[in-house]
C-alpha cells in the first residue's frame, strides 16, 4: 500500500529524517515507537503533506502513486488519513460541518455522491457509536474546549466516517483514560480490514494490548534502526531504548 | 478649506430656520458654540495623529445637506433589518428622523423611557440637560462639534434604577436617497442606565440605495452604578456612505458595560469608541469585528480611560482584510495614578487575504499606576497554515479551508457578545457578509462553544 524509501527530511532548516524506508501492505497494522524527538509525528506530517516540512531525498508511493506530489488534500481523497498528536482547535466551525464537507469531498473525488444533511447526519450518529461520543459533540465548535481525551477521540470519530486507506495515528493513546483507551482503541480495530493499514505511533505497548501491530519499527534519530514483531514492544517497554542505542553503538 | 466651512455655516442658518426650532433655547446655545469651534477646527487632516491614517477630504469636500423632510420606504426592508426570531422593541430613523410607522414600541413597561430626541424634551428635559454633551466634548473632534451643532435628533433612552429591560431595544438608522441630494444625518444619541438597570441595545446602521450620504453620529452612554449594559452597533451601510461615530460610555461604580461593533460598511467608516470607568470595581468589554473589502476603510479608535482601582477592561477587536481594503486600529489605554489593581487587556489581530490590503494597528498605553496588569498585543498575518492543513488531512480544498477559517476567525470575535439573540444576528450578517464577499457560496453557519 504503502511504500517509504530512504526518505531524508528537514524542518526549520534542520535535518530530521535521515533516511527512513519502510513498507506498509494492506490489512497490516505496524507500530512506530521511539524517544522523544525522534522523528515520528515528522514522518507522519510529511507522509500527509504538511508545507512546513521539506522532503530534501527519497520517495514514497502510494498504491502505485507518488504521494509526495500530491497535495495535502488530494492525500485524503486517495486514502491517507492522520490522527494528529495535537489537534488544532477551529472556533465557530462546527465538528458536523467540518466533518459533511470533509467527507463530500473525499466522495467527490471518487466519483460518488454527495451525501445530503440528512444522509450524513445518520451515518455520523452510527460512527459516533464506534467511539462513544455524546450527541452533543455534533453541534460543537471543532475541537475548541475539548478535554485531552476527547479530542482523541474526535479524531478517530474523522477516521471512522472518511474510512481512510491508510491511517497513521499519531500517539492517539497519549491523553486517553483506561477506559477510552479500550474505546478508541476497539474503534480502530472495527475499522481494521484486509483493505486497509495502519500505522500507530505510540510510547506505550498498553496500546499494542488492544491493537495488536504485525510489525514494531523503532525509530531513533531520523532512522528506523530496529524492526521486529509485537514482542519488540515488549522489550522496549521493559529496556528503554538504551539496549537498542547500545545495540547501535557496538554496531558501529 | 474655507468653502467647506461656508457650506456647513449656510447649512446651520437654513436649519435653524426650519425643523431645528423644536429643541428648547439651551440646545440653540449648544449649537452656536459647537459651530463656532467646528469653524476653528475645520475637518482633521491626515497631519493630525489622531487622523494620521484616515484621510477624510472625501468627506470634506462633499456638500452634504441636512434633509428636513422624511422619505417614504417600504416595511419590507424594515423588516429585514430587524433581529431574526426575538421579540425586540424597535425605533426607527430614516435619515436621521423618526419613521413612527416603522417602530414598535407598544408595551414598554411603565418608567422605561424609548422616545425621539425632540419628543422627549418636554417630558423628560432636565435627564436630557443634565447630560446631553455632558461627557462627550466637541472641542478637539470636529465631526462631534459639527454633530453637536447639528443636534437635531435620535434615540433618547431612560432606564430607572433596578429596572430589567427584557426585550432587546433596536434603534434602527436607515440612510436612504433623497432626490439627487446628498444627505447628512447628525444622529445624536442618548442613553441614560440608572442604578441596577440592566438593558441590552442593538444600534443599526443601515442603507437603502446605493447613494453617497454621510452618517455622523454621536451616542452617549450613562451607566451608573451596578447598571448592566450591552450594546451591539451593527454598521453595514452602503459602499459609497461616509460613516462616522463618537460613541462614548461613562461608566460607574459596579457597573458592566458591554460593547460591540461590526463594522461592515461604509466607504470610510470612523469609529471613535471612548470609555471613561469612572467608579470603582467597574467592568468595560470592548470588543469589534470589521471586515474590509473592495476599496473600504475601515477606522477604529478605542480609549480605555481607568480612573479608580479595581477595574478589569477587555478589548479584542479583529479584522478580516482583502482586495484594497484598509483597517486602521488604534487603541489607547490610560490609567490613572489611582486606578492600582487595573486588570486591562487589549487585542488586535487581523488576517489579511490578499497582498493589496493593508491595516494600520497600533497600541497605546499610558499607565501611571504601579500595582497594575496590563497586557496588549496585535497581530497581523494571513492564514494559520495548522489550521489549514488540518482542514486539507480531512479533503477539505484549499478555497474551502480559506472559508471555513475565515468564518472561524470571525466567530472568536462574535463569541463576546453576550445576548444570544443579538449574537446570533450578528453571526447571521457576518457569514452573509463574506459569503458575498469572498465568492464562496460554501461557508458554515458560527456556532459557538
Ligand atoms: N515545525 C517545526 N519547527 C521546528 N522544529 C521542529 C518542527 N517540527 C518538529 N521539529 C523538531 O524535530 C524533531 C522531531 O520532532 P517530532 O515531533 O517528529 O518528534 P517525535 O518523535 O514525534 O517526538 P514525541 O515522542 O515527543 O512526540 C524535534 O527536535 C522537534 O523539535
Ligand atoms: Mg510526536
Amino acid at each position: 500500500m504503502i511504500e517509504i524509501k530512504n526518505l531524508h527530511a528537514k524542518v526549520a532548516g534542520r535535518e530530521i529524517l535521515k533516511g527512513i524506508n519502510l513498507n506498509v501492505k494492506a490489512g497490516e497494522v505496524h507500530a512506530i515507537m521511539g524517544p522523544n524527538g525522534s522523528g515520528k509525528s515528522t514522518l507522519a506530517q510529511v507522509l500527509s503533506g504538511h508545507p512546513a516540512y521539506e522532503v530534501t531525498d527519497g520517495h514514497v508511493l502510494f498504491e502505485g502513486q507518488d504521494l509526495l506530489d500530491m497535495e495535502p488534500e488530494k492525500r485524503a481523497h486517495a486514502g491517507v488519513f492522520l490522527a494528529f498528536q495535537y489537534p488544532v482547535e477551529i472556533p465557530g466551525v462546527s465538528n458536523s460541518y467540518f466533518l459533511k464537507a470533509g467527507l463530500n469531498e473525499i466522495r467527490k473525488s471518487r466519483g460518488e455522491e454527495e451525501l445530503d444533511s440528512m444522509q450524513f447526519l445518520k451515518l455520523l450518529k452510527e460512527k459516533m457509536k464506534i467511539v462513544e461520543m455524546d450527541s452533543s459533540f455534533i453541534n460543537r465548535p471543532v475541537n475548541e474546549g475539548f478535554s485531552g481525551g476527547e479530542k482523541k477521540r474526535n479524531e478517530i470519530l474523522q477516521m471512522a466516517v472518511l474510512e481512510p486507506k491508510l491511517a497513521i495515528l499519531d500517539e492517539t493513546d497519549s491523553g486517553l483514560d483506561i477506559d477510552a483507551l479500550k474505546i478508541v482503541a476497539e474503534g480502530v480495530n472495527k475499522l481494521k480490514s484486509p483493505k486497509n493499514a495502519t500505522i500507530v505511533v505510540t510510547h506505550y505497548q498498553r496500546l499494542l494490548n488492544y491493537i495488536v501491530p504485525d510489525f514494531v519499527h523503532v525509530l531513533v534519530n531520523g532512522r528506523i534502526v530496529k524492526s521486529g514483531g509485537k514482542e519488540l514492544a515488549l522489550e522496549l517497554e521493559a529496556n528503554g531504548y538504551d539496549f537498542i542505542k547500545e545495540e547501535l553503538l557496538q554496531s558501529v | 478649506m474655507s468653502e467647506v466651512k461656508n457650506h456647513y455655516v449656510s447649512e446651520f442658518q437654513t436649519f435653524e430656520k426650519n425643523g431645528a426650532n423644536k429643541a428648547p433655547a439651551w440646545v440653540h446655545d449648544v449649537r452656536k458654540n459647537a459651530l463656532s469651534v467646528f469653524n476653528e477646527l475645520g475637518f482633521p487632516t491626515t497631519k493630525q495623529e489622531d487622523w494620521k491614517y484616515t484621510n477624510v477630504t472625501p468627506i470634506a469636500k462633499g456638500s452634504f445637506k441636512y434633509s428636513s423632510a422624511p422619505v417614504q420606504i417600504g416595511p419590507d426592508v424594515v423588516k429585514s433589518f430587524l433581529v431574526e426570531g426575538t421579540d425586540q422593541f424597535v425605533m426607527t430613523f430614516v435619515n436621521g428622523h423618526l419613521a413612527p410607522e416603522h417602530s414598535q414600541l407598544s408595551g414598554i413597561p411603565n418608567g422605561i423611557v424609548v422616545s425621539n430626541l425632540i419628543g422627549a424634551y418636554s417630558g423628560h428635559g432636565n435627564i436630557i440637560r443634565e447630560y446631553l454633551s455632558k461627557y462627550v466634548k466637541h472641542q478637539k473632534n470636529p465631526f462631534t462639534a459639527l454633530n453637536t451643532a447639528f443636534i437635531n435628533d435620535g434615540a433618547f433612552v431612560h432606564v430607572p434604577a433596578n429596572v430589567a429591560v427584557e426585550k432587546p431595544i433596536h434603534l434602527l438608522f436607515i440612510s436612504t436617497k433623497k432626490e439627487s441630494d446628498q444627505i447628512a444625518s447628525h444622529i445624536r444619541n442618548l442613553i441614560v442606565v440608572e442604578e441596577g438597570a440592566k438593558v441590552n441595545f442593538v444600534v443599526s446602521y443601515r442603507s437603502v440605495g446605493d447613494h453617497t450620504n454621510l452618517t455622523n453620529v454621536v451616542t452617549e452612554i450613562v451607566a451608573k452604578k451596578n447598571s448592566l449594559v450591552e450594546v451591539v452597533k451593527v454598521q453595514k451601510e452602503n459602499e459609497s456612505a461616509f460613516h462616522v461615530e463618537n460613541l462614548h460610555a461613562h461608566q460607574h461604580e459596579t457597573s458592566d458595560v458591554r460593547i460591540f461593533s461590526l463594522a461592515i460598511g461604509g466607504a470610510i467608516a470612523r469609529n471613535d469608541m471612548s470609555v471613561i470607568i469612572d467608579g470603582e470595581a467597574a467592568e468595560c468589554n470592548l470588543n469589534g469585528l470589521y471586515i474590509v473589502t473592495g476599496e473600504q476603510l475601515i477606522d477604529h479608535h478605542t480609549f480605555m480611560h481607568h480612573i479608580h482601582p479595581n477595574c478589569p477592561s477587555h478589548e479584542l477587536f479583529k479584522g478580516i482584510l482583502t482586495d484594497h481594503g484598509r483597517a486602521v486600529f488604534n487603541g489607547k489605554v490610560y490609567v490613572e495614578p489611582e486606578a492600582q489593581k487595573t486588570d486591562s487587556k487589549q487585542t488586535n489581530r487581523n488576517l489579511l487575504l490578499s497582498d493589496t490590503a493593508i491595516v494600520d494597528t497600533k497600541p497605546e498605553l499610558e499607565i501611571f499606576a504601579d500595582d497594575v496588569k496590563c497586557t496588549h498585543g496585535a497581530a497581523v498575518g494571513g492564514m494559520n497554515e495548522s489550521h489549514s492543513f488540518y482542514l486539507k488531512t480531512r479533503g477539505i480544498t484549499e478555497e474551502s479551508a480559506k472559508g471555513i477559517l475565515t468564518v472561524g476567525f470571525a466567530a472568536e470575535a462574535t463569541a463576546k457578545i453576550v445576548h444570544p439573540a443579538l449574537r446570533h444576528h450578528v453571526d447571521l450578517m457576518v457569514v452573509d457578509h463574506l459569503r458575498s464577499k469572498l465568492g464562496t457560496a460554501n461557508l458554515p453557519d458560527i456556532v459557538h462553544a
